[in-house]
Parts: structure tokens; C-alpha cells; sequence
């Protein structure tokens, strides 16, 4: 939440995930299997970072691979898995299963109350809903209030600030202003509530095409700023490229055992020392994936 | 006429098909309308009700937070900029969840692993809820404050006939029904009226005193199949009927929502396998 005024915050992503300590509560941008911050991601793997307490809203591939890779402790987001397309979290589901990860489940709504706490710097805010649900019986931080004014009874979420938040956008500039497009998720909310954000983008440009394009996140707000090209992948980042469904169905098809995470950590994540290597590993649909917008007939192929 | 002009006249239509149309017709016009991710039926059946009878609904695209837009198709993920195209203005997340919890969205469709009796789901976990859970399911995305307070929810499953869907009670209550642990939704101050409709391919139930009741059956299925599926006590209104048929318009819009077919995705091979036929010379597609 300090502002961050260096001029210059390029650095390189190894440097920039190095920022990451064990246990860190780490939030995470994108939703389901849209720009999500995987580069990060699999540098966090690569680092053996560990311990961590994972907050997002809904999430898929990010939160799954972290658990696979042993990374993580905690699990508070709104949903993990792949929709009905692909099913449920296959490491996520084995490591709740087998009482490994702590489930902390939460709400999209109830995460967003908990961050406008945060940067409003009061120590808690009600929401209406929660009552009734199980879900509040996942959090014994969450408290009671009743209304001065109306004498109605809410649920008090504390404030959350994240002591990371993991971002990746289209565009920044080496100061380090963000642009990405809409849904922006939770991503402009982490970016404010959380100690230091780190940033990851497709191209590092000009300040004046960073602005041209409008500014999503400012400098002020993030720590560090990482060109990677397809640093969402396989999740999509627009208008730069569409998800990679067919990698998240290798995926998903390989977590079913303990033993084909691994195989897949060992192939994409760990046997890749940096994110150039990954990217030649994956090249052939890589390119495919920019196609999207030639016609709705190549869209519609990529999903097909 | 022909023999084929005879066919062209008959409609020819699937359970899914049927389904989506079914989910469709629980939108009123000028209603404010959301669904969430992984809802591929509610996804396609709120467009069919915006090109049918709710022209001036107000449609909240998923995860994309689009407003009425006009997709080419439906991608199997809820969180794509083909869900845009068309839509003149995005909301953002929190100009969406702001205008749920005020109570300004109309219906938003829930679906779960299990639901009870009293329209609670459970998208959380199957097994105790303070053990390892036996399956860890997704989770609820916004469910567990949007069910407090939008104002009329259509619950929907396809997995009804597993008989694991409608249970006697959810192993773990993730979004609000009618009745919870033994209190009600108005002790709660909760301002939104609950589960208005179940939908499941099975049949139609609406919630009398806070209660599910059957009310429409598709026509290959038995009142005795559906009671032999379902974990709570079956009540059958008196006027049970068969679910109405979809309209040719609607079974075109439809097929035009959804070329990719996403809404199959919660549909087994044996469920899609049911398929009616209409002939306009006849009352009913058994």
C-alpha cells in the first residue's frame, strides 16, 4: 500500500519473483482461465517457494499447478477448477481430499468487501449474505456487527491486504502503469489492498502508448515490472492471444494422478530454467493462439 | 405436399434442447439477469430468452460482466472476449456485485453437486464438512452473498436422474435456499425471495412454503422415476403436467446461441440420446 516512486522497475522475472517470501498471503489477478499471472506462477515453482495462502476469485490452472507443485497451504478463493469443459481441479480436489490443504473457501463478494477494507484503511467492512451458508463456518476470523442506525445484523469481514499481488497485463510502461482490458477481475482491488504488487506484461512500450491505451493500474501502486511474452499462457490474454485449451486438457488429463503432475512439472515448469525455454517447449500452438481474431470461423477452431 | 415439407414441419428436438428452452422460460421479460461461470445451460437458455420473449432483459454475460451482448457463439469457458462482442458496455466486477447485493438484479440461475428440499446447493464438497471432504467440488463464486439477495433464483441440474443430485440435505450448504439448518431466509433479513424454480431433466419444480413441489414432468419420464430419484419426499402438485414444448422460433435461437453445443457439456450420452419430435397434427412429442 506505500506507493512505489523508483523510475525505473524493470527486472528481470527471476529477480521479481525473488520478492516472494514462504508463507506470503499472494493474491492472484485474472479469473478462470483468463490472464493469469502463469509466468509467475511457474518462477514461484521453479524457486520452491512454499507455504503459500492463495486468495483469488475464481481460478483454475494457477491454483492447481501451485498445489501440485507443493507451494501452497492455504486455498481462500471462490471456486477452483476448469468449468464444465474440463471438470474439476484434479490436484486442488486430491490435496483437499487428503487433508493436505487447508480449504478457506470464500466469495467473490466477501473477497471484494475484505480488499475495500483494506484500501480504505478500515479494519473491517459488512456484506449482507454469508449467513446461513457453511461457508462462514469455513472462517472463524469472520465476526458479527450490528447497524447503529438500523439494528440490522451483518457479517463483518476483516480488512485483507495481500502481502502480494501477482499481475499480468498487456501492456506497462518501465515505470510501471498497467493496461489491460476488461474483465479486470479483482485486479485493480489487489492492486491497491496489497502490500507490493508484481507485475508481468506482453510488451513493455512507451508511457505515452501505455496511456494512449488507458492506464488500468498506475506506477505508483506496483513494485516490479517483467516483460514476458505469453506470460498468461495457456491462459488467454486479449487482445494479444486466446486460451490454450488444448494445453489446459493435457493438463488437466495429466494431474489426474500425483504421478502425471509431477510428469507435467518436470516437463513445463521445472525442465524449463526460464520462460524463454517454456515458451519453445509450447511454440507450435503458441502462434495459433494469436488467430483468434481473423475470423469468428479461426476463433471458433481454437475451442472447437 | 411432400413428404418433406411434412419432415421440415415437424420439430426434432433433444433433451438439452428442450432443458435450455425450459430454463429460458423462467426469465420475464424486463428482468436484470445474471448466471455464473460453468453454467453453460443458463448461459445459452438467457439468450434464447432475450431473442424469444425478453427482448428487453437486461442480460448480465457471466464472468465477462457484458451487458446484452450478441456472441457468435459460446465458448467453453465463461471467461472470454467472445462473450463480448456486440455488448456496448462492460460493467466491472464491483459495479456487478454492488448491484446484486443492493438488490438490483432480478434472477441469477444456481446450480450444485447437491441440492435439498429447500433450494440449498452445494458446489463446495461432498462428506462432513469438518473432515477432509470426500470430493472437493469447485466452489461457489459469489453464490453464498448474491443468493441473499438477488431477487428470484431458478435453480437448475442435469444429473438429477443420478439420484445423488436431489438430496435429503446438502452435505454442505455453499448458497442459500428457502430454509437453513432450521431458519428461514426472512429470520435472516435476507431481501431476496430464494429459489423461484428448479429445473432438472427429470421435470419442473417450483418451492411452495419454502419447499420444493414437482409440477411438470417431461413426457418419457414417470412420476415414479422421478420419486425414485429424488432423496427427499416427493410432492406432486395436483395439476402436475407435461413440460410445455419448445416453439420453433425458440428451438431456432437456440441452435443459433450455441453452434459448439457447450450446453452438451452437462448432458451424459445417454441423457442427449433422448430426443422428441413434434408434429403439428399431434398434442404431444411422446
Amino acid at each position: 500500500m506505500t506507493f512505489f516512486l523508483n523510475l525505473d522497475k524493470r527486472l528481470p522475472l527471476e529477480e521479481a519473483v525473488s520478492r516472494v517470501h514462504d508463507g506470503d498471503v499472494v493474491a492472484l489477478g485474472g479469473g478462470l482461465s483468463a490472464r493469469l499471472p502463469m509466468a509467475l506462477v511457474r518462477e514461484l515453482i521453479r524457486q520452491r517457494r512454499r507455504e503459500l495462502h492463495l486468495v483469488g476469485s475464481a481460478h483454475g490452472i494457477d491454483v492447481d499447478l501451485l498445489v501440485a507443485a507443493g507451494a501452497v497451504a492455504v486455498c481462500e478463493e471462490s471456486y477452483v477448477g476448469f468449468e464444465q469443459d474440463l471438470g474439476l481441479a484434479p490436484a486442488y480436489r486430491r490435496a483437499a481430499q487428503a487433508g493436505e490443504l487447508h480449504i478457506a473457501e470464500s466469495c467473490c463478494v466477501t473477497m471484494l468487501t475484505q480488499l475495500r477494507a483494506a484500501e480504505a484503511g478500515v479494519p473491517f467492512l459488512p456484506v449482507r449474505g454469508v449467513k446461513g451458508s457453511d461457508i462462514r463456518r469455513l472462517h472463524p476470523e469472520y465476526g458479527e456487527v450490528t447497524c447503529p442506525f438500523t439494528g440490522e445484523v451483518l457479517v463483518a469481514v476483516p480488512a485483507l491486504s495481500p502481502d502480494v499481488a501477482l499481475i499480468h497485463a498487456s501492456l506497462g510502461d518501465r515505470h510501471g502503469n498497467l493496461h489491460f482490458d476488461k474483465p479486470y477481475v479483482l485486479d485493480e482491488r489487489f492492486a491497491s489492498a496489497a502490500k507490493v504488487v508484481i507485475a508481468t506484461v506482453e510488451r513493455i512500450v512507451s508511457t505515452e502508448e501505455v496511456a494512449a491505451e488507458g492506464i488500468t493500474v498506475p506506477a505508483h501502486l506496483v513494485a516490479s515490472i517483467s516483460e514476458v511474452p505469453f506470460g498468461a499462457h495457456p491462459s488467454s490474454c486479449y487482445p494479444e492471444y486466446a486460451y490454450d485449451r488444448t494445453h489446459l486438457a493435457e493438463y488437466v488429463d495429466a494431474a489426474a494422478t500425483a504421478d502425471g503432475a509431477n510428469a507435467y512439472l518436470e516437463r513445463y515448469v521445472l525442465g524449463t530454467p526460464d520462460e524463454q525455454s517454456y515458451r519453445k517447449l509450447v511454440s507450435e500452438p503458441l502462434e495459433r493462439l494469436r488467430s483468434w481474431h481473423e475470423s469468428t470461423a479461426a476463433w471458433k477452431e481454437l475451442f472447437a | 405436399m411432400t413428404a418433406t415439407d411434412v419432415d421440415t414441419r415437424a420439430l426434432k428436438f433433444s433433451i438439452d434442447e428442450w432443458f435450455v428452452v425450459t430454463l429460458a422460460r423462467t426469465i420475464r421479460d424486463r428482468e436484470a439477469v445474471f448466471h455464473g461461470f460453468g453454467s453453460p445451460c443458463a448461459q445459452v437458455a438467457m439468450h434464447v430468452a432475450r431473442h424469444t420473449h425478453a427482448r428487453d432483459m437486461l442480460l448480465v454475460e457471466g464472468a465477462t460482466y457484458a451487458v446484452n451482448p450478441d456472441p457468435a457463439f459460446i465458448p467453453p469457458t465463461g471467461n472470454d472476449l467472445a462473450l463480448q462482442r456486440g455488448a456496448t458496455y462492460q460493467m466491472r466486477f464491483e459495479e456487478f456485485f454492488d448491484a446484486a447485493v443492493r438488490g438490483d438484479i432480478d434472477r441469477m440461475f444456481l446450480s450444485g453437486g447437491q441440492i435439498d428440499q429447500w433450494g440449498n446447493t452445494n458446489v463446495t464438497a461432498v462428506g462432513a464438512v469438518n473432515a477432509p471432504p470426500k470430493v472437493k467440488l469447485g466452489g461457489g463464486g459469489g453464490g453464498c452473498n448474491l443468493a441473499a439477495t438477488i431477487r428470484n433464483l431458478t435453480l437448475w441440474t442435469t444429473r438429477h436422474g443420478s439420484g445423488r443430485t436431489l438430496v435429503e440435505a446438502c452435505d454442505f450448504i455453499t448458497d442459500m435456499g428457502h430454509r437453513m439448518h432450521g431458519t428461514t431466509r426472512e429470520e435472516l433479513g435476507f431481501r431476496g425471495n430464494g429459489p423461484e424454480w428448479l429445473v432438472t431433466e427429470l421435470g419442473v419444480f417450483d418451492f411452495v412454503g419454502g419447499r420444493a413441489r414437482l409440477r411438470q414432468v417431461f413426457p418419457d419420464i414417470s412420476v415414479e422415476q422421478v420419486r425414485a430419484a429424488t432423496g427427499f419426499p416427493l410432492e406432486v402438485a395436483g395439476d402436475l403436467r407435461t413440460v410445455p414444448l419448445p416453439s420453433a422460433v425458440e428451438l431456432a435461437a437456440l441452435r443459433a446461441a450455441d453452434p459448439l453445443k457447450v450446453r452438451h457439456q452437462e448432458f451424459s450420452k445417454d441423457q442427449l440420446a433422448r430426443v422428441f419430435e413434434h408434429r403439428p397434427d399431434k398434442t404431444c412429442a411422446c
